[in-house]
């Protein structure tokens, strides 16, 4: 099988100039097939349909843990309710200002053991899979593959 | 009548092409540094290598000669106290400090300012600024989100009490080691002729703060909750290594308070200090806390000590230095109070380290055109000399608060500030900025009027 034959096709984007609140609902009204699922993670596209970043859950993470206690040993000192005010404060921010920009992605060819070794090695969540005009036509989640390991384990659909 | 005494001891300065060719040199290098074009340490470099390849200076004399090559006792004291504070730094040390003092403020935000702005002084005092304020910003970030108050005054008070509190003694700023080292001044004299003024000037400026921000910053009292709760004690790392480290800084401290009793120079106290926390910290990877000293300051002033090596020999100070005298006609009150505010205004917007560099010998020759026939401690210890190198300290040291770009502490909290998502813009610095360095020097001034030619104590 191939990264195509698992992907979920492309059907949810977001634009890099919506506001984090705006992405994190979008997110959260995903549907597939016919039913709402929820997802942590959506690519980023530009109006043409260009690739430019993929924003996930731990990239909000990231924006809303203060500078400060990246910079130094400062985590033993928070109070209560300040993840909840932090995340007050960056959700104005745009979609493209705290994106991840350096994408990994997967060919719609790559074999499913190229596509396994890319999500382990990348300790990543899902994978974007793009067509020859790199441009993404379908993403895996972590999910998928396990579809295909059930089917390959126990012989059955799950 | 001293200005003819002046016109009579001055030689002439030979102009021959050595000298322009040192001219231009300097000249050019400090262009070159001032545009930020080129980093500044490659240019220090390039420009000491030149000075060198010209033949303009010996590679003896840039090595080996005191009056004209690099001042290593400015090097190794510099090295040694960045040792000492990158073992200490993961101690958690400052971050206890910090916490301990915004409690004992009680979550009140102007006496916060106010604690933080003494704390800041008085490390700053001690150990470098960059330091002092690299520490210290961070914990601030995390006070003024918990109070949920604007972080920007609090950095910028930090910023400025960091530059005053760095003027105070010998080892508090990179200008006071490189005055100390040339006039051959010790700790002491810093502490007796330095610390009064700057006390007196920390006063003033919490005075002034207190006008400014005294009434606006105002928190609702379950926020203050959040501070007050914060235990200070999680924040040491390591306790075992902070004793120690507190032990060597107290050992480097007597050190420099007996230098000039027991004849060490300071380079000397530092560098025991270093290698004794380095023996004692057990650490089997010294590379790491080496590593870490901020070697392209350490180049810079490498390689601006034998660029002005080469202008003094071939004369260029020396011109300069008549030429000053000619203005102040050798009145030495006069001279003083030029060579402050110059000092200020230049340290307000070009770097204080190669503007010092450049006035320590130009004061060193003004002198001997001055008195001919003394030489040595005579010479620079001339009663008469001596508020020159207390007004060029003041000056350069106070100047760096005028501009965002005036002092490195400066430049820190405004990169800290704009990565926390909070741009302080160059005007908005020079709005606080350029008042209290104007205010700063009047006082300085002030100072030096009454203590050395009013009083002459």
């Amino acid at each position: 099988m191939k990264a195509k034959d698992i992907m979920e096709p492309m059907s949810d984007t977001l634009r890099p100039d919506i506001t984090i609140k705006e992405a994190i609902k979008q997110m959260k009204m995903a549907r597939r097939d016919d039913t709402r699922v929820g997802v942590k993670g959506m690519v980023v596209v530009t109006d043409k349909g260009e690739l430019i970043g993929m924003f996930s859950i731990k990239d909000v993470l990231k924006a809303i843990i203060p500078q400060y206690m990246k910079m130094s040993e400062l985590s033993d000192f928070t109070w209560e309710g300040m993840l909840e005010a932090m995340a007050k404060k960056v959700e104005d921010m745009k979609v493209q200002d705290v994106m991840t920009r350096d994408v990994i992605t997967v060919r719609e060819e790559a074999p499913l053991m190229e596509v396994a070794d890319v999500i382990v090695k990348n300790n990543l969540q899902r994978v974007p899979v793009v067509g020859k005009d790199g441009r993404p036509v379908g993403i895996i989640y972590v999910r998928d593959l396990y579809h295909a390991l059930v089917k390959a384990m126990l012989g059955e659909e799950d | 009548m001293a200005h003819e005494a002046v016109a009579e001891a001055t030689q002439q300065v030979v102009m021959n092409t050595t000298f322009w060719t040192a001219t231009i040199i300097f000249l050019l290098a400090y262009a070159i540094i001032v545009s930020e074009k080129v980093h500044k340490t490659i240019v220090a470099i390039v420009g000491a290598a030149l000075m060198l390849v010209l033949k303009i200076l010996e590679q003896h004399e840039a090595f080996h000669v005191e009056e004209l090559g690099v001042d290593w006792n400015v090097i190794f004291l510099l090295i040694s106290m960045m040792t000492i504070i990158n073992l200490m730094r993961p101690t958690g040390f400052f971050e206890y400090i910090a916490i301990k003092s915004a409690k004992w403020g009680k979550g009140e935000p102007f006496k916060i300012m106010a604690i933080f702005s003494v704390v800041t002084a008085v490390l700053s005092a001690f150990l470098d600024n960059v330091t002092t304020v690299l520490l210290l910003a961070p914990v601030t970030l995390l006070i003024a989100d918990a109070l949920e108050v604007d972080p920007i005054p609090f950095l910028i008070t930090e910023a400025l009490a960091s530059n005053i509190g760095g003027t105070a003694t010998l080892i508090g700023d990179p200008p006071n080691i490189m005055i100390a080292s040339k006039a051959k001044l010790n700790f002491m004299d810093f502490i007796v002729h330095l610390t009064p003024a700057i006390i007196i000037i920390m006063v003033a400026f919490l005075f002034v703060i207190k006008l400014i921000f005294g009434k606006k910053l105002k928190v609702k009292p379950e926020l203050k909750k959040r501070v007050l709760e914060m235990n200070e004690r999680e924040a040491i790392k390591d306790p075992v290594m902070l004793k120690k480290s507190l032990f060597v800084l107290a050992v480097v401290i007597l050190g420099f308070i007996f230098h000039g009793k027991l004849h060490y120079e300071p380079a000397t106290v530092a560098l025991f200090g270093a290698g004794l926390l380095l023996l004692l910290s057990g650490t089997h990877e010294p590379h790491e806390y080496l590593a870490e000293v901020e070697w392209p300051t350490i180049f810079f002033f490498m390689g601006l000590f034998i660029i002005i090596g080469g202008v003094v020999k071939v004369g260029l100070i020396k011109w300069m230095s008549q030429k000053v005298l000619e203005i102040t006609h050798g009145n030495m009150f006069s001279t003083s109070m030029l060579v402050m505010w110059f000092s200020a205004f230049a340290s307000a917007f070009v770097d204080n380290i190669p503007y010092v560099a450049t006035m320590n010998p130009l004061i060193i020759d003004m002198a001997k055109e001055i008195w001919p026939n003394l030489h040595g401690i005579q010479l620079l210890h001339n009663p008469a000399l001596m508020p020159l190198w207390w007004s060029l300290a003041l000056g350069a040291c106070l100047g760096g608060n005028g501009t965002a770009i005036g002092a490195s502490a400066n430049v820190i909290v405004v990169g800290m500030a704009e990565r926390a998502g909070r741009k302080i813009s160059f005007a908005k610095f020079m709005l606080y900025g350029m008042p209290i360095m104007i205010l700063t020097v009047v006082i300085s001034m002030i100072y030096v009027w009454l203590r050395y030619y009013v009083l002459k104590i």
